[in-house]
């Protein structure tokens, strides 16, 4: 089952009639999301529940211990025994979390590359490689439970005492699949409180459920088949500007597929009275690479941002005050986190140079405002701020190259292809009003956001309820007719 | 240190380095949030932490390790001086 699935129209209004005319109660309304959410994962693998289950118990059994373990109030002497056995309570249960994510998602990985350097000085096939099916969405629930277990060890966050709550807050199923990645301090409270049917959640989860599919349906199942798999099945065979088409295609469909379930997640939780945070914020207006991260996968980059660059740049370590440094090892872990491949590692490290690359540049230009305003003022001109924008954008859709490539092989021969050095095939088929249509969704999506653009769709927002589901209506309508009712699977459910 | 004194050293450290003399303008007032007013990013944030603790000889602990609590003018003053005081 998705959440752009055929089921899910059968699915979701089962769920929120139980949800919703059951006792207005944590209690139930939890329960009726933990048996949605087990049915939710049953459909797509019954096996590796039990780990999903498992990780849940043991990560909410090591919070309710740290929770038992407060240093607050005690004499210093006492204080450190505490301390060191809440640190070792943490250790205990970050090596589970993040053994069992290395196992299932790392082992055959690292086994294969080590064989291969063993290989190289003539020692053939040292280690068995493992292969196992990856747990659905161990990935995201792996970093909810470890977010948790921080902020409960740092003390920023109280133990949850309610393991029906806590197992809901780590597997609530829009979320599930592929994020957004949840914080304790955010979710955990709307878990413990009845949740109140309101209008404006319903409408508001209406619209982006609608907005998400769209985006789904419409823009990245539509350009996946005709313009991104063909050209990226065979770099080496199709012409410069047919590669570039592709690689534009390929980011248009990754942010229309992941952007678009992330709001179908986040209108799915509004239907049940739930906030979930925001995944995407019209990241192709960005004018630096930080930017870009603050506005594209924003659940996944704060967690990276919390949990390992912000620690480990003001901690007492080598890495303190080394922004560039924090930046590297961060997109490494990025990058490992997307696949176990070397084409996300070399990704990660793109990603991780440029960004370090550019505080150094960001570094230099301040010295330079610093002896003279005038470049305050170049930094905020047009011309700036466009070549900004082009080198950011440029960089992101280039290293989408080996983000997507199926091979390292392969990501070379794209970019041979992509500066001339390729062959001439073009796509079979020619594209007209729907690309066109594309364009201008895509487009105007990020329009939104800067201009008149807020004030329009506050106007829009502004409307009566009864032209706001015309409108709504229309659009249905119209994804009726032109898309296939059903969508494909998520690209970001394998990471 | 004084808190005058001390606010200073924070105007000075944000036009240094983010702000060029305009550090000022750009916050309405000491309870202006620096996230909303686009004072601090959260680059910055994790910049200023690291001066907080060097200039002042303070240690900031994991707890107290939120943006919230390093928002504002009144809020970053506030939690140096009780560091301070508890130091002494």
């Amino acid at each position: 089952m998705s959440l752009a699935g055929l089921e899910m129209v059968f699915f979701l209004p089962l769920a929120l009639a139980a949800y919703w005319l059951g006792p207005r109660r944590a209690g139930w309304q939890n329960a009726v999301l933990a048996l949605a959410s087990v049915i939710f994962y049953l459909s797509w693998n019954p096996r590796l529940l039990a780990v999903l289950v498992a990780a849940i118990l043991a990560s909410y059994g090591a919070g309710a211990w740290l929770g038992a373990l407060p240093t607050e109030g005690l004499p210093e002497a006492e204080a450190g025994v505490v301390r060191r056995r809440r640190r070792r309570v943490l250790t205990l249960a970050l090596v589970a979390q993040l053994g069992l994510l290395g196992v299932f998602k790392y082992a055959g990985f690292f086994a294969d590359s080590l064989n291969a350097l063993l290989g190289a000085v003539g020692i053939d096939g040292a280690l068995p490689i493992l292969r196992l099916a990856l747990p659905l969405g161990i990935s995201y629930t792996t970093l909810v439970q470890v977010g948790y277990l921080l902020e409960v060890y740092w003390e920023r966050a109280p133990a949850c005492r309610d393991p029906l709550a806590y197992g809901v807050f780590v597997g609530f199923f829009p979320q599930l699949l592929a994020g957004p990645i949840v914080r304790a301090r955010a979710m955990l409270p709307q878990y413990l409180v009845p949740r109140r049917l309101a209008a404006d959640d319903v409408a508001a989860g209406a619209a982006a459920l609608l907005l998400g599919f769209t985006m789904k349906a419409f823009v990245a199942d539509w350009l996946s088949p005709r313009v991104v798999d063909p050209v990226f099945a065979h770099p080496a065979t199709f012409a410069t500007r047919t590669l570039w088409v592709g690689l534009l295609g390929y980011a248009t469909q990754l942010f229309s597929d992941f952007a678009g379930y992330s709001l179908m997640a986040l209108g799915t939780g509004r239907l049940f009275g739930l906030a979930l945070p925001e995944n995407f914020r019209h990241p192709f207006l960005s004018k630096s690479l930080a930017e870009l991260w603050r506005r594209w996968h924003i659940s996944l980059n704060t967690w990276l941002f919390d949990y390992l660059f912000a620690p480990l740049t003001t901690g007492r370590s080598w890495f303190r005050g080394r922004t560039g440094a924090g930046f590297l090892v961060v997109f490494l872990v990025s990058g490992l986190w997307h696949g176990a491949t070397w084409t996300f590692v070399l990704w990660g490290l793109a990603h991780g140079v440029a960004l370090a690359g550019h505080h150094a540049y960001d570094g230099f230009y301040k010295g330079l405002c610093r002896k003279d305003r005038a470049w305050v003022a170049r930094r905020k001109s047009r011309g700036y701020g466009l070549a900004s924008w082009v080198v950011t954008q440029l960089f992101f859709v280039l290293t989408l190259v080996p983000f997507r490539a199926p091979s390292l092989a392969a990501a070379v021969d794209f970019g041979k292809g992509l500066v001339g050095l390729g062959g001439s095939g073009r796509l079979a088929e020619r594209f007209g009003l729907q690309a066109a249509a594309i364009t201008l969704f895509f487009v105007a999506y990020h329009l939104l956001e800067v201009g008149p653009g807020p004030r329009w769709l506050q106007r829009f927002r502004d409307l009566p309820a009864a032209v706001r589901g015309v409108a709504y209506g229309l659009v249905v309508a119209f994804l009726m007719v032109y898309t296939p009712l059903g969508a494909s699977t998520f690209i970001y459910a394998q990471f | 240190m004084d808190r005058s004194a001390t606010r200073q050293l924070l105007i000075d450290w944000l036009d240094d380095n983010y702000h060029f003399g305009e550090a000022e303008t750009l916050i309405p007032s000491d309870d202006a949030s620096f996230l909303d007013n686009g004072v601090l990013d959260s680059l910055g944030f994790v910049a200023l932490i690291v001066y907080l603790e060097d200039r002042f000889r303070i240690t900031i602990d994991r707890k107290s390790l939120n943006r919230e609590n390093f928002d504002s003018l009144n809020k970053i003053l506030a939690y140096v001086e009780a560091r301070e005081g508890a130091a002494r």
